[in-house]
C-alpha cells in the first residue's frame, strides 16, 4: 500500500461532564467584563499537530488515536481525545 | 451490588438487603430513586463509619476535662483554645482511593476538601500537612509516576490557594504499591471570638439556605443503577472518575466565607464533600434538630436537564452551604457579590425536623432529618493474624559487611533520604508565619502574629512496626510524632487522627484497626492529650493479591511554644558541645530499615512503649528547656541513632567524636544497639559546662542519659566503644542522603 | 504628612496579608488593603501588586489581573511617577499590562521552587534601591513556577539602565547554579526607563523580619523603605 503524508490535528480536552476551570474563569473573568459577552461556551484544552505516514486519512487518524491511548498522551480519567482535522498533504 | 424491588422496578443498589429493609421501616414506605440513592451514599462506610463506630466509642470524651479543647470529634474539626485569645481548629483526612486512580487531581481535591473542612469552623486555614504511603520507587515506575503526580498535586493546589505545607511525612513499601495512601491535614488559626461566633449547624428554624461556589455538576455521581431514565445519556466515556478541583475558586470562597462569618449572621456553615447536597442539609438539619425545606429548580447547575437525584448527589467541588440569620441575607449576599462567587438561597430551614427536597412541584426527598445519619452499625469480627507468630521471632542476621557501609546504605535508602525534593515544591513561606522551615526540626513551627506563641505541628506513624504490634505501633506513632513538636520546645495540645485500614469484613484486618484504636485510646488517656477528632479508611486492599495495607494509624499533633527564646532547631551547632541520648536502647529491630534494607527482611520484635518513661522523659527536656540547657534536639527514628546524629551533622558540617563505651547497658549486639529503633529517644546537644546538672536532673527525674560524644569542626564520625572502629565521612553521606530521591525521579 | 501605600487584592492573590503586615507593623506606615474592583489612584502615594496566584494564573499568570480596572488606575500613576511594586506574581501582571517589557515563562525544571536565594543589586537609582549600594547582596526567598524572564531587547535593558537584580552567589558572583529558574542572565528584577517601577520574583516581605531568616537578616526591608523615602522626597 503507497503510503502518503497526512498531517493531524489533535486536541485533549477535560471531559464534557467535567470541570473546565481555565474555561470557566477565562469566560467570567476576561471575556465577560470585557465586552464580549456574546461569548457563550468557552472550553480549553491542548493541542498537538503531527505529521505523520500512513495509508489512508482513516488509518492516520488510527495511528494517532492508539498512540495516544498507549503513551497515555492525554489522561483517561479525566480527559477525551478529540480530532480536530486529518488532511493528507 | 444487591437487588431489590423499589416501587415495582428491580434495581440494584450498594447495600445489604437488611439495611434496605431497614430504611423501608423507617420510612414505612418505599423510598424514591433520589431517597435511596442519598442512603446508599450516607450508609456507605465512608460517610458512616458503620465499621468503626463501635470500636471508635472508645475515644468518647476523650476530650472533655480538658478546659481548652472548644470542639471534638464529631465536629468538622477539632479546636482548642491556645491563649492570647486564639484558637487553632485542625482535622485530618483521607483521599486514598482517588489518589490510586488519579494521582494528580485525587491529590489536589483532598487538599481541597480538608481545607473545607477547618474553613467551616470560621476560621482561616494556615497550614497544611501530607503523609503519604507508596509502593518502593527503586524499578518501580508505577510508584514513581503515582508519587511524582500526588506531590505536584498538593504543591500546585495547595500553592495556588496560598496556605503552606509546612510538615508531611512518607513511607515506601511494598504493601502500598496498589493502595497508595493520601492523608491530608489542615490547621486553622482565629480568635476566640471568631470561634464562638462561627457557625455550628442549622439549629435555628426560619434561617436561609444558601448554596454558594462551584456549579452543580454530574461528577462523581455514584453507583445506583438505574432504569435509564433516571441518570441522564451519558455514557461512562464522558463522566471523569475523580474530581477536578479548582483551587481558583477555592481561595475566593475561603475570603467570602471568611468575611461572611465576620458580619455575624452566619448560623451554620458546611462544606459539600462526599454524599454533596444530601449529606450537607441532613446534617445541618440532624445534628441542629431541625428540618428544611429545599427547592432544587433554585440550585445553579454547571449544566441543563439535571435531575433530581444527580443535583442531590453530585460531588462537584468547592461548595458550601451557609445557614443565614433572616435580617443579614443581604449582608452575606453583598459579600458573595463582591468577591463573585456563585450563590443562590435553596431554602429555609423549619421546626419540622423532616428533609423536605422539591423539584419543581414534585416532593422528591421526604425524610426524617436525622434518618440519613441513622446507619445500622456493624459489629465486625477480629482475628490476630496467625502470620505473626512466626514473624515475630525472626532473628537478625550478622551483618556480612561493615557498620559503614551499612549507615550509608541505610542514609540513602529511601525511607531515611533527604525529601527536600519533595518540599521544594510546596510553597512553605507563605503567610510570613513559618519560622522553623523544612529540614530544620522535626516539626513544622509558625508565629501566631500579635502573640509571642508559636505553634508546632507533626505527622507520622511508623507503618513497619505497627504491621507488626498495632497496639504498640500506635503508640509508637504517638510518641514519636508528640517527640517531634516537643524537639522544637512545644507542649503537645491536642491529637487527631487518620486511619487507613484494609477491609473491615476480613476479621484479620478488622483486628489491626481494633488494636490500633486501642493503643491510642491506652496512650492519650495516660499522657493526658486530649482526641479532637479522626477519620477512617478502610478497604484499602489490593482486590487482586488479597493483601492489606501495612496498617498505618497516622497520628496528627499541635503544640504550642511560648517565646521566640524557647524554639529549638534540629541541626547541632557548636563545635566542642556535648552530644546526649536521652533514653535507653533495647533490641527491638522489628519492622526496621536496617531489617528491611540491609537483610531484606520485615520481622522481629518491634519497639515497645513504656507510658511512665516516656512521661518522664518529657518531663526532664521540659525541665533542661526551662534552665536553657538544650542547645538542639531530634527524635531518634527511622535506622536508629546514629542516623540522628548524622542528620544533625548535615546543615553545619559539624563532626562527631563518639564514644559508646558503657552506653551497651542492656548487652545488645553491636548492630541491635546502633539500629534498633526504640521509640521515645532523644539526641540533645548540651554545653559541657552544664554535664553535671544535666546528669543531676536526670536521675531526679529517673531518666537514662548518657554522654555518647563531643561535636567536632572536622566533618567526620568516628565511633569508638563497639566491636569495630568506624569512621564516616559527613560530606559523603550528604551526598548519599541528598541523592536518592531526585536521581530516582530523574524520569 | 502621612503617606498612604495601597496594596491591591486581586482575586487570588494571597501574599497581600503579608505585604500588609510588613508595611504596617514592620515598616510602620499608613497601608490599605483594597479590593481591585474599588482601587482609586488618587487616594495613594505608591501601589503594590502583591504575589499569589490571580485568577489562579490560568490561562497565563498574570493575564487577567492585567485586564483589571485597577490596572488602568495604576496607570495614571505610572504616567506621574508614583512608586509601582510588583512582587511575583504582581511582577508578571505588570509585564501583562505592559508597565515593565518581556515576558516570565516557566521554570526550567518545570518545577514550583521555594527556597532562599541572593540578589545582587545592579541598579541602586530606582524609586526602591537608592537606600542600598551598587553590588550589594541581598537575602530574600523566592517561590514561584514561572519566573523565567525573557526579552528579545537584552541590549536596550542595560543600556537604559533597567536591570536592577540577578541572583548571584552569597559573595556576589554570577553562575548557573546561582540561577534557580534558568532565567536570562540571572535576572531577578527589572524597573522601567523612569526608574518608579519595579518588578521582582523575590519575595521582599519574607525577608524583612530577623525571626523569618535563616541568617537572621531583614534585607527585603530596605525595598519598602527605600520606597517611603522616595514618596517623602517627591512630597516635599
Amino acid at each position: 500500500m503507497e503510503q502518503s503524508e497526512y498531517k493531524i490535528e489533535i486536541s485533549l480536552e477535560n471531559k464534557p461532564a467535567a470541570r473546565d476551570p481555565v474555561a470557566e474563569t477565562i469566560k467570567r473573568d476576561l471575556l465577560a467584563k470585557k465586552g464580549y459577552d456574546q461569548v457563550s461556551k468557552v472550553r480549553s484544552g491542548q493541542y498537538l499537530r503531527l505529521i505523520l505516514l500512513a495509508d489512508s486519512e482513516e488509518h492516520a487518524k488510527e495511528i494517532v488515536t492508539k498512540m495516544c491511548n498507549d503513551l497515555r498522551i492525554f489522561n483517561p480519567v479525566t480527559q477525551n481525545l478529540n480530532i480536530i482535522s486529518v488532511k493528507k498533504i | 451490588m444487591t437487588k431489590v424491588s423499589l416501587n415495582g422496578e428491580e434495581v440494584g443498589v450498594e447495600m445489604t438487603k437488611d439495611e434496605f429493609e431497614k430504611i423501608k421501616e423507617l420510612l414505612d414506605r418505599d423510598p424514591t430513586i433520589t431517597e435511596l440513592g442519598g442512603f446508599e451514599v450516607m450508609w456507605s462506610e465512608h460517610c458512616s463509619y458503620k465499621s468503626s463506630r463501635p470500636k471508635l466509642k472508645l475515644f468518647e470524651d476523650a476530650e472533655v476535662n480538658y478546659d481548652y479543647v472548644l470542639a471534638g470529634p464529631g465536629e468538622d474539626a477539632g479546636v482548642i483554645d491556645i491563649g492570647d485569645g486564639y484558637a487553632l481548629a485542625f482535622r485530618i483526612e483521607s483521599h486514598n482511593h482517588p489518589s490510586a486512580i488519579e494521582p494528580y487531581h485525587g491529590a489536589a481535591t483532598g487538599i481541597g476538601g480538608i481545607i473545607r473542612d477547618v474553613l467551616c469552623m470560621g476560621v482561616r486555614p494556615i497550614a497544611l500537612l501530607d503523609p503519604l504511603r507508596f509502593g518502593r520507587l527503586a524499578g518501580n515506575s508505577h510508584s514513581k509516576w503515582l508519587f511524582k503526580y500526588v506531590v505536584k498535586g498538593i504543591a500546585d493546589y495547595g500553592n495556588c490557594t496560598g496556605i503552606p505545607t509546612i510538615g508531611g511525612e512518607v513511607e515506601f513499601d511494598d504493601s502500598f504499591e496498589n493502595n497508595c495512601l493520601v492523608n491530608v491535614a489542615c490547621i486553622g488559626l482565629g480568635t476566640i471570638e471568631d470561634f464562638k461566633r462561627a457557625p455550628s449547624r442549622a439549629y435555628n428554624p426560619g434561617d436561609y439556605i444558601i448554596l454558594m461556589g462551584g456549579s452543580t455538576g454530574r461528577d462523581g455521581i455514584h453507583g445506583v443503577t438505574f432504569a435509564s431514565r433516571t441518570l441522564t445519556e451519558m455514557s461512562e466515556a464522558d463522566r471523569p472518575a475523580v474530581q477536578i478541583g479548582d483551587p481558583f475558586s477555592k481561595k475566593m470562597i475561603i475570603e467570602a466565607t471568611l468575611e461572611a462569618v465576620k458580619t455575624g449572621f452566619v448560623r451554620g456553615l458546611k462544606d459539600l464533600g462526599g454524599g454533596g447536597l444530601t449529606c450537607a442539609t441532613s446534617e445541618l438539619t440532624g445534628d441542629g434538630n431541625t428540618g428544611a425545606k429545599i427547592e432544587l429548580r433554585k440550585v445553579f447547575t454547571a449544566e441543563p436537564g439535571m435531575t433530581s437525584y444527580e443535583i442531590m448527589l453530585s460531588e462537584s467541588q468547592e461548595r458550601m452551604a451557609f445557614i443565614v440569620k433572616p435580617e443579614g441575607l443581604e449582608n452575606v449576599l453583598n459579600v458573595f457579590r463582591k468577591y463573585e462567587v456563585a450563590h443562590a438561597v435553596i431554602g429555609k430551614t423549619d421546626d419540622s425536623k423532616v428533609l423536605k427536597v422539591f423539584d419543581g412541584e414534585e416532593l422528591v426527598v421526604n425524610l426524617p432529618a436525622r434518618a440519613l445519619s441513622e446507619s445500622p452499625i456493624f459489629k465486625r469480627q477480629e482475628k490476630r493474624p496467625e502470620y505473626l507468630d512466626l514473624l515475630l521471632t525472626q532473628p537478625t542476621p550478622e551483618p556480612t559487611i561493615s557498620f559503614k557501609e551499612i549507615i550509608e546504605k541505610l542514609i540513602a535508602s529511601e525511607n531515611i533520604c533527604s525529601k527536600e525534593w519533595i518540599y521544594r515544591q510546596y510553597d512553605h513561606e507563605v503567610g510570613v508565619r513559618s519560622v522553623v522551615k523544612c529540614g530544620d526540626g522535626d516539626s513544622g513551627v509558625l508565629r501566631i502574629i500579635g502573640t509571642d506563641k508559636f505553634l508546632a505541628a507533626s505527622v507520622g506513624v511508623n507503618s513497619k512496626h505497627c504491621y507488626l504490634d498495632p497496639y504498640q505501633g500506635a503508640k509508637g506513632g504517638l510518641v514519636e510524632v508528640c517527640g517531634n513538636v516537643i524537639a522544637n520546645g512545644a507542649k503537645p495540645m491536642a491529637m487527631v487522627n487518620c486511619c487507613n485500614f484494609g477491609n473491615p469484613e476480613i476479621p484479620e484486618s478488622f483486628w489491626y484497626f481494633s488494636k490500633a484504636v486501642e493503643g491510642m485510646n491506652d496512650f492519650c488517656r495516660t499522657l493526658r492529650i486530649p482526641i479532637v477528632g479522626g477519620n477512617v479508611s478502610f478497604y484499602n486492599e489490593d482486590e487482586a493479591t488479597k493483601t492489606a495495607i501495612k496498617a498505618t494509624p497516622q497520628i496528627m499533633i499541635v503544640g504550642i511554644i511560648n517565646g521566640v527564646k524557647n524554639i529549638i532547631t534540629l541541626p547541632f551547632k557548636e563545635s566542642g558541645n556535648d552530644i546526649l541520648i536521652v533514653g535507653e536502647t533495647e533490641a527491638e529491630l522489628g519492622g526496621s530499615e536496617y531489617h528491611s534494607v540491609i537483610h531484606g527482611l520485615e520481622g522481629g520484635i518491634p519497639p515497645k512503649i513504656d507510658e511512665e518513661k516516656i512521661q518522664a522523659r518529657w518531663n526532664l527536656l521540659f525541665e533542661l528547656y526551662q534552665k536553657k540547657l538544650i542547645k538542639a534536639n531530634h527524635v531518634v527514628k527511622k535506622g536508629g541513632f546514629i542516623i540522628s546524629v548524622a542528620e544533625m551533622c548535615f546543615k553545619n558540617k559539624l563532626g562527631v567524636d563518639m564514644d559508646l563505651t558503657g552506653y551497651n547497658i542492656n548487652k545488645l549486639r553491636d548492630d541491635e544497639l546502633l539500629f534498633s529503633e526504640t521509640v521515645g529517644r532523644f539526641i540533645i546537644e548540651t554545653n559541657s559546662k552544664d554535664y553535671d546538672k544535666i546528669l543531676g536532673l536526670a536521675e531526679k527525674f529517673k531518666v537514662a542519659v548518657k554522654k555518647i560524644g563531643v561535636l567536632t569542626s572536622k566533618p567526620e564520625i568516628n565511633i569508638k566503644g563497639l566491636n569495630q572502629d568506624v569512621k564516616l565521612n559527613i560530606n559523603k553521606m550528604k551526598e548519599f542522603y541528598d541523592s536518592t530521591i531526585p536521581d530516582l525521579m530523574e524520569i | 504628612m502621612t503617606i498612604k501605600i495601597a496594596v491591591i487584592q486581586f482575586p487570588g492573590a494571597n501574599c497581600d496579608l503579608d505585604a500588609v503586615h510588613v508595611l504596617k507593623n514592620v515598616v510602620g506606615v499608613d497601608t490599605s488593603l483594597v479590593w481591585h474592583n474599588d482601587f482609586k489612584e488618587s487616594n495613594f502615594d505608591g501601589v503594590i501588586l502583591p504575589g499569589g496566584f490571580s485568577f489562579g494564573d490560568y490561562l497565563r499568570a498574570g493575564i487577567i489581573a492585567a485586564h483589571s480596572p485597577a490596572l488602568d488606575e495604576a496607570r495614571i500613576m505610572l504616567k506621574d511617577g508614583r512608586p509601582i511594586l510588583g512582587i511575583c506574581n504582581g511582577f508578571q501582571i505588570l509585564i501583562e499590562a505592559e508597565f515593565l517589557p518581556g515576558a516570565l515563562l516557566q521554570n526550567e525544571s518545570l518545577k514550583f521552587v521555594c527556597k532562599w536565594v541572593n540578589i545582587k543589586v545592579i541598579n541602586n537609582r530606582t524609586a526602591f534601591t537608592h537606600r542600598m549600594k551598587k553590588d550589594d547582596v541581598l537575602a530574600i526567598p523566592i517561590a514561584h513556577g514561572e519566573g523565567r524572564y525573557y526579552t528579545d531587547n537584552l541590549k536596550e535593558l542595560e543600556e537604559n539602565d533597567q536591570i536592577v537584580f540577578k541572583y548571584s552567589t552569597e559573595d556576589g558572583s554570577f553562575n548557573s547554579e546561582a540561577n534557580p529558574t534558568g532565567t536570562l542572565e540571572n535576572i531577578a528584577g527589572i524597573c522601567n526607563i523612569e526608574q518608579t517601577c519595579l518588578g521582582l520574583m523575590p519575595h521582599p516581605e519574607r525577608a524583612s523580619e530577623s525571626i523569618l531568616s535563616p541568617k537572621q537578616t531583614t534585607d527585603g526591608r530596605i525595598i519598602f523603605e527605600s520606597m517611603i523615602e522616595f514618596i517623602k522626597r517627591r512630597l516635599t
